[in-house]
């Protein structure tokens, strides 16, 4: 298996949950195997249902988690076998995480440029307050921002869009080679999403980055991403290339799916939830 | 039940006006920083009304106080947060003003009863500790009257209705997706039937099939009662379905104000014109380009329009004076100079 960066080999997650009485087993993802291939970066979508098991996923490849069945390999190495700090520390500043909501991410009471200092001291290896702070800088750099703009300043002070793209920053500064975004634009509004998937996509083809965008907005899916895979109920039902498979679903639940998108209305047409 | 409480109840004339008028509202952010003070002003200035029987929405740019504005009326006011001017007034607690100022009694009763919050990112107010179903008995039980089976009937009902299986009831927090804890809190926002439902993106993390059952509940469930909500959402899409009447928010002021359709097709401000236009959809490939120009800052908003230094219709006067809001047409208000203009040009 030369030349996977991610491959995830029948996955299986089964969680318990409830009391001693009522025990109940979720079956959160069942079977799921995919794989990003190293030479040929790319954005892989996630898209489906609530609660068919996409954040599951995000933290079994953040080896946040072990799933129950099945092994996830990065760079060939099987993470169950990671072993000590020294892998682990590799493997964190190679694989970055993306959340939701970056307003939940930051401390308020922390200046942001803190942050950036952290990370690039323990992941990238930068020595010495001008090699830090030239670290930092190229990372903001690569998001559109400057660590001028950003020196000094708290999370409140920044907009959720700028917040989100220092967040994405940091997770560059450890020079990873892959990003694991979960929901990462759906608590921003329809122009700074753009931005940010217009930084995915640069982030793809300028440094080779390859990013798993898990999300429910089929629109900016479609826009980005190489290959999608849908989910329902713990299983992939439908994968292939996106635009094929958005553009034509062939699965009932992908159909479904994609009718539900509320498009705005033709002039004169009825809204669907009219008083 | 203090008397004043039973005073609203006896009072059917309150039931007439807005469910909410807010009036020259200003509510912002002291920070005391290393000895520097700092005010974030997210709310300067919004004078708008909620009516009885509507879905209001509320959209505009990230951070432009749509948030501040919503947590401000439903009195979930905490330091750093002031509420520095205007005045908030609800029908069901005439001789009040705002839920913030009322008598802690007073406030307690009316919330959920009469007034609901679903906060935005509202995945994290459940209770840790406590397993979902203990919450609907702290919120709701007491206000239904209903004897144990018949309250947990209802639960489950009410929980099909956001398509949630009664099992969540048995589940802690943290053992549930994003999305279904997002539909927890807006089953528990509605279960009691409150004349007044405020949601702050409530839909954000739900997938479009559920999202689309769980607009359609907030819509029947205002219809059953005849009662108001206050809907908030950056998605169009969603308000072009679901909203009766639709306000724009820019840096802290309400650019512009009109029933929904109107709106989409007749904005007359520059900011609401590029919401509309920018909006994506599947199948389109022309790459969206995000507003030119940076968003403005609340601590130092630019002088006059607070939309001038982004806004390809500018004039010199928009530089130094602020436009009030105007009347364009039946419920239409606009806050723009160039709004004549704005309309004709293509
Ligand atoms: N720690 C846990 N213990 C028990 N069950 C869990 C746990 N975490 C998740 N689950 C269950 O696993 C299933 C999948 O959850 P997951 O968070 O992966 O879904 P998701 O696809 O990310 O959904 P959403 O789109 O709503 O975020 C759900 O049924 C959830 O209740
Ligand atoms: N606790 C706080 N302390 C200081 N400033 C704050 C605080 N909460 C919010 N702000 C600031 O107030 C402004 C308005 O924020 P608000 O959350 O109301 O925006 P919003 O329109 O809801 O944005 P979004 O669409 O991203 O949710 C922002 O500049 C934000 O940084
Ligand atoms: S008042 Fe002037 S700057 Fe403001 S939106 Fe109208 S034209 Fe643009
Ligand atoms: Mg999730
Ligand atoms: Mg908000």
């Amino acid at each position: 298996m030369i030349g996977a960066l991610l491959e995830l080999d029948r996955v299986s997650m089964t969680y318990t949950r409830g009391g001693l009485l009522s025990r109940t087993r979720v079956e959160a993802v069942i079977d799921v195997s995919f794989r990003l291939e190293a030479a040929k970066p790319e954005i892989f979508s996630i898209i489906g249902e609530s609660g068919s098991g996409k954040s599951t996923l995000a933290r079994i490849v953040l080896a946040l988690q072990a799933p129950t069945q099945g092994a996830v390999r990065f760079k060939g190495k099987d993470l169950a076998q990671m072993r000590g700090d020294v892998e682990r520390h590799a493997f964190m500043a190679a694989v970055q995480p993306v959340f939701q909501n970056p307003f939940e991410v930051f401390n308020p009471l922390k200046r942001l440029d803190r942050y950036l200092y952290a990370t690039c001291k323990r992941f990238a290896g930068a020595q010495g307050e001008t090699a830090v702070q030239a670290a930092a800088d190229t990372a903001l750099r690569q998001v559109g921002l400057s660590l001028a703009e950003v020196r000094g300043r708290y999370p409140h002070e920044l907009s959720g869009g700028q917040l989100q793209r220092v967040a994405i920053a940091r997770a560059l500064a450890s020079g990873p080679s892959l990003l694991i975004a979960d929901e990462p634009v759906s608590m921003v509004d329809a122009s700074l999403r753009a931005s940010i998937v217009n930084l995915f996509r640069k982030l793809r083809d300028e440094l080779g980055l390859s990013i798993v965008y898990i999300t429910h907005d089929l629109a900016t899916a479609y826009s980005i991403s190489d290959r999608i895979i849908i989910m329902q109920k713990g299983r992939v039902v439908e994968s292939g290339a996106a635009r094929t498979v958005l553009a034509n679903p062939q699965h009932p639940y992908s159909k479904t799916l994609k009718d539900a998108v509320l498009e705005p209305l033709a002039p004169g047409a009825r809204p669907l939830f009219a008083r | 039940m203090s008397a004043a409480m039973q005073n609203f109840a006896a009072r059917p004339e309150a039931a007439e006006g807005p469910v909410v008028a807010v009036r020259d509202l200003r509510a912002w952010y002291r920070l005391r920083l290393f000895g520097v003070d700092r005010e974030v002003k997210a709310v300067d200035g919004i004078t708008f009304e909620v009516r009885r029987d509507e879905i209001y929405g509320l959209a505009g740019e990230s951070s432009s106080g749509k948030s501040t504005l919503v947590k401000t009326i439903a009195g979930a006011i905490k330091p750093p947060l002031e509420i520095v001017d205007g005045e908030i007034k609800f029908s069901f607690m005439p001789g009040t003003k705002g839920l913030s100022r009322a008598p802690p009694e007073i406030a307690a009763r009316v919330r959920w009863r009469h007034l609901s919050y679903v906060m935005q990112g509202s995945m994290s107010v459940l209770n840790p500790v406590r397993r979902v179903g203990a919450s609907f008995v702290d919120f709701a039980a007491r206000h239904m009257g209903l004897d144990k089976a018949g309250f947990e009937a209802a639960v489950i009902a009410h929980l099909a209705r956001v398509n949630l299986p009664g099992s969540v009831l048995m589940a802690y927090p943290h053992e549930l997706s994003g999305g279904m804890r997002q539909r927890v809190a807006i089953a528990l926002a509605t279960i009691c039937r409150p004349d007044f439902v405020i949601a702050d993106e409530p839909t954000t993390a739900l997938d479009v099939v559920v999202q689309k059952d769980v607009l359609g509940m907030f819509r029947s469930i205002q219809r059953e009662m005849g009662s108001s909500v206050l809907f908030v959402t950056h998605d169009m899409g969603v308000h072009a379905h679901l909203t009766d009447r639709l306000g724009i928010m820019y840096a802290g002021r309400l650019v512009e104000e009109a029933r929904t359709p109107d709106l989409f097709a007749r904005p007359r401000h520059p900011y609401t014109r590029h919401l509309i236009h920018s909006l994506p959809s599947i199948g389109d490939d022309k790459p969206r380009i995000g507003l030119e120009g940076s968003p403005p800052s609340l601590a130092s908003p630019p002088s006059g329009c607070r939309f001038h230094p982004r806004c390809a219709f500018a004039a010199e006067r928009c530089r130094v004076e602020v436009p009030p809001m105007e009347s364009v047409g039946p419920d239409h208000r606009v806050a723009c100079f160039e709004k004549d203009r704005v309309e004709v040009t293509p």
